[in-house]
């Protein structure tokens, strides 16, 4: 019969045995069996007290359905009367208990079909999260095991699909990872000293602009939520003569969590798993023959910066910033000799740029033809094909 | 919830959480989910293995049951990534050896996995079930032997398009008699000869055997007998589907196939007969996928065969079946969800089939689930794709590959900037999107714009300018994978969104044109990059800094620089690292 599913939870106790019968005997006496002659009010009942104080009656059939108040009555013999009431774990407050009772009296009793059970488990666990959290943890201190399963279910549907923050927000969590703990402890790169000078010097220069633009009265823009800690500022370092700030935002010195940060272990998307089956895609070889577009003005830089879409906030990285290091002024030298160096061949003309690439391309050998049968890689062509 | 709730009840609640989009969202929320998730994680998922080491992984999921990695980038499987790149399994089931007794699971795609690899595993986990190998390479069938004798529990064994070396044909004969656990086998990567009477009996013992793909090595003839062992079938994969034409053979497979009432997926079909295709007849309406891209069949067989899969989802095929044949899918197999369409004929330099953007958008009108599409074509228009784009807005993943590089629309000689541009503007829940044609940097700025859902991108012979590259960096969001290939994308672009690319799985940018010296200075201003700079030949710091770069790989990692790359692999930054 179904109801052994819900009261032989917890096999140590020899005990629900005697229960169970005692149930049998119940429910011959309420369904009319050879005792039906006994009257209703023959029904006894115990008391269970919560931890805030409050006592409750209830029927001991009901009652008994849970483990640990099923031991409680029947080992330690509690539970008879309002005095010695049993006394419920500290997790159960009185709505839960409220909530568990009903799930037990409507379970207890047999005959029920397995559909009605599932229908009355499915409306039972409709109630708000908190409520879900407060009965998984009641539950689990009865051990009673099917509200604690019904209840996982119901908050891991809850938690399905959302984000961190998301779930957060509807638990009430805190956010206390730090930034580190969310990308996985990394290998301390910072340790060169030329890493700290050039961070140091990105951020000396980014203060500057800061200052200048606070003097302008720049308006602030919101930061991305993305983090594009990037190389914008770089970029107007570089090109240091040029004092436009509309390229460039100021940012809030602040800590956020990066977007997707996460490291390699990415979400897989269904599709990811999807993709194995063979696909190619359209790559036929050719060389790079003359006739690569390169429609490349000079003003190729600032249209970069100025467009709308360049827009974005930088982030100071202050991780390696380290102020009481001492600067070592010829090592200072080379690397402002360096970015200029660099700076320099970044602004070059495009159409030198050009011609270098084509000249590479002609030489460039003939790549492999892709799959004769699209199915994928080339390893399974035959036909003596070039495999460049 | 409170600060009191219990901690096995929470573990309890993840029990109930299995996706690993789910589990990385769980193991962010605070301290205490972190430090419970990461207990109880099962399965992992790691998109890139040079992202994380076996250490880290090890150190942070002490209870892993199934491990899923990913090695070299998609462009290997056009030959773009050199031979001894990297992407070495061992490494990892060395460590798990040590560290996951209890390993249940390994799922392999494009790694190199040796034999001594495949030893250890087979030797190293009591409760071992499952390997799957995709696109994988490095192993011989002594491998597979010792994983045939020593996992006791083998549930699946599935080498999907692996290069494997045949030494020997009796592999299969390692099974111990005591296997009967197999739920899936795929061995159709294999060359040679196999020994039919040890396949044989091993399909008989196996009464839980669900998917079963054979080598192109088992003849036609011998189907009939191993299906009336596996009548069970859910999937089944055929051998070279031809013999000297004997009426016996005919309908022995006919009853054969009609005898498999689960049947709902069928490929194979190497070197196909027509005249026993009939054979298969039978379960088609049944049909859930059907994979004749190694089929050589035209219409009217072709035909034939199709109309009568109505409940067909999947459908890959080769270009024989035109435009009229798309036309017939269209009507009727109404719920199909996924199309792939692949050159017979990719080198040739004249269209050898009638298959044109015609058939692509027959399909997308008549089929209102249709999802996810790689489609091989010489032709295309901005109004065809325009039309697509209309009929199909739940359109997921679109993959167009046009032959020629730079093709543009062949009806106004414009670029396809326009169709591309509606499919990424309707198709909203777009992740997946292969370009192809002439485009130019307008078409990026579309995809910028719109496909904000977009994780990953294929590019190859397109855009004008860094602006191009500009607007994909900066504004798809969702960005997971970018690969590009012969574009006049430089250094610019990259620079100004390097950020990016730590939000981002990997970049791949072979033919561009950035430099040396970018690649140098991205290096030092983002040190949780590994930058590859791939040269085959010869190392890059013999050239000047200005020099574009022949092969650029990017990808994130908290593992640092590594160490296993050959001589034309050079990582920026090592130069860095103390």
């Amino acid at each position: 019969m179904e109801i052994n599913n819900y009261v032989h939870v917890s096999l140590e106790f020899g005990e629900i045995e005697k229960a169970h019968k005692q149930f049998c005997q119940i429910d011959q006496l309420i369904s009319g069996g050879p005792m039906a002659i006994v009257k209703p009010e023959m029904k006894s009942y115990i008391w269970l007290q919560t931890a805030d104080g409050s006592i409750q009656q209830v029927e001991e059939e009901v009652a008994m359905f849970c483990p640990v108040i099923c031991r409680e009555l029947l080992q330690n013999g509690l539970g008879h009367s309002k005095n010695c009431a049993v006394l419920l774990p500290e997790r159960v407050n009185p709505a839960s208990l409220g909530l568990i009772l009903d799930f037990c009296r409507f379970h207890q009793v047999p005959g029920r079909s397995n559909k009605e059970r599932k229908t009355y488990d499915e409306k039972f666990v409709r109630l708000d999260t908190k409520m879900l959290c407060d009965l998984a943890s009641a539950a689990d201190s009865l051990q009673l095991r099917p509200v604690v399963d019904l209840t996982s279910r119901a908050l891991a549907r809850v938690i399905e699909g959302k984000t961190p923050e998301e779930i957060r927000e509807t638990f009430h969590l805190p956010d206390d990872l730090t930034e580190e703990e969310k990308l996985e402890p990394l290998r301390n790169m910072t340790d060169d000293p030329r890493i700290r000078l050039l961070n140091r010097l990105y951020a000396r220069k980014r203060k500057e602009l800061n200052e200048r633009k606070k003097l302008k009265n720049v308006e602030v823009e919101e930061e991305h939520r993305v983090d594009e800690r990037s190389v914008d500022d770089l970029l107007s370092f570089i090109n240091s003569g040029d004092q436009d700030s509309k390229g460039v935002r100021v940012t809030k010195n602040k800590k956020k969590s990066r977007g997707r940060k996460e490291q390699a272990r990415n979400s897989s998307s269904n599709n990811e798993a999807g993709n194995y089956n063979k696909e190619s895609n359209c790559l036929t070889s050719g060389c790079l023959n003359g006739d690569t577009s390169c429609g490349s003005s000079p003003s190729r830089n600032s249209k970069l910066q100025n467009s709308p879409s360049a827009m974005f906030s930088s982030k100071l990285d202050l991780d390696d910033f380290d102020i009481d290091d001492e600067l070592d002024p010829a090592r200072k030298e080379e690397i402002d000799r360096e970015v200029e160096d660099f700076a320099r061949r970044l602004n070059s003309v495009w159409p030198e740029r050009i011609q270098q690439i084509l000249s590479l391309g002609q030489e460039r050998r003939r790549l492999g033809p892709i799959s004769m049968n699209g199915n994928g890689s080339l390893k399974r062509c035959t036909a003596g094909v070039d495999r460049g | 919830m409170s600060h009191s709730f219990p901690e096995q009840v929470l573990k309890h609640l993840f029990s109930f959480l299995t996706s690993d989009k789910d589990r990385n969202s769980l193991s962010l929320v605070c301290k205490l989910w972190y430090e419970v998730e990461r207990r109880c994680r099962r399965s992992v998922f790691i998109g890139n293995c040079y992202a994380v080491s076996p250490e880290i992984l090890i150190r942070r999921f002490p209870e892993i049951r199934s491990l899923n990695l990913k090695g070299k980038p998609h462009f290997a499987d056009f030959n773009l990534v050199p031979e001894g790149w990297g992407a070495y399994v061992h490494p990892w089931v060395a460590a798990m050896s040590r560290s996951y007794p209890w390993l249940e699971e390994i799922k392999l795609k494009r790694m190199v996995v040796s034999d001594e690899s495949l030893e250890l595993i087979s030797t190293s986990f009591e409760h071992f079930k499952v390997l799957v190998l995709l696109s994988c390479e490095g192993f011989t069938t002594d491998g597979l032997a010792a994983i045939a004798s020593n996992c006791r529990n083998l549930r699946e064994l599935d080498l999907g398009e692996s290069e494997v070396e045949d030494l020997s044909s009796d592999w299969l004969s390692h099974f111990p008699d005591s296997c009967t656990s197999l739920v899936s086998l795929n061995i159709s990567c294999l060359g040679s000869e196999i020994s039919f009477s040890d396949l044989e009996r091993l399909i008989a013992r196996s009464p839980n055997l669900k998917t079963l793909r054979l080598s192109q090595a088992v003849p036609l003839e011998k189907i009939p007998d191993l299906l009336c062992c596996a009548s069970q079938l859910v999937e089944f994969g055929t051998g070279a589907y031809s013999s000297e034409m004997r009426s016996d053979i005919s309908s022995n497979l006919e009853e054969a196939f009609s005898g498999c009432e689960r049947l709902e997926g069928l490929s194979g079909f190497w070197d196909v007969v027509p005249a026993y295709l009939p054979a298969v007849y039978p379960v088609c309406s049944r049909l859930i996928s059907l994979n004749l891209s190694y089929a050589t069949i035209q219409n009217p067989d072709l035909d034939k065969l199709i109309s009568q899969c109505h409940n067909l989802q999947r459908l890959w095929v080769l270009d024989y079946i035109e435009d009229t044949g798309l036309q017939l899918v269209a009507a009727s197999c109404k719920d199909l969800q996924e199309l792939r369409v692949f050159p017979s004929d990719p080198f040739g330099p004249e269209p050898n089939v009638l298959l044109t953007e015609q058939g692509l958008v027959a399909v997308s009108d008549g089929c209102p689930k249709l999802q996810t599409v790689l489609y091989f074509c010489r032709q295309m228009t901005n109004a065809a794709l325009v039309t697509i784009a209309r009929n199909r807005p739940n359109m997921i993943r679109f993959r167009l590959c046009i032959l020629e590089p730079r093709t543009p629309d062949y009806l106004t000689l414009e670029p396809l900037d326009a169709g591309f541009g509606a499919i990424v503007e309707q198709c909203k829940e777009l992740r997946r999107l292969s370009l192809s044609g002439l485009l130019t940097d307008r078409v990026f700025e579309y995809i910028g714009t719109h496909a904000k859902k977009l994780e990953m991108l294929s590019v190859a012979f397109a855009g004008d300018s860094d602006l191009g590259l500009h607007h994909v960096l900066s504004g798809c969001e969702s960005l997971r994978k970018l690969e590009i290939r012969d574009c006049p994308f430089g250094d610019e672009a990259l620079l100004a969104n390097a950020a990016k690319l730590e939000t981002m799985r990997s970049l791949w940018m072979s033919s561009c044109s950035v430099s040396f010296g970018a690649c140098k200075l991205l290096s030092q201003k983002m040190p949780r990059l590994n930058i590859e700079v791939i040269d085959e030949m010869g190392p890059p710091d013999e050239r000047p800094e200005s020099c574009p770069v022949n092969k650029l790989y990017i990808y994130r990692t908290v593992a640092g620089p590594r160490f296993d790359m050959p001589g034309y692999v050079r990582i920026m930054n090592e130069e860095a690292a103390p």
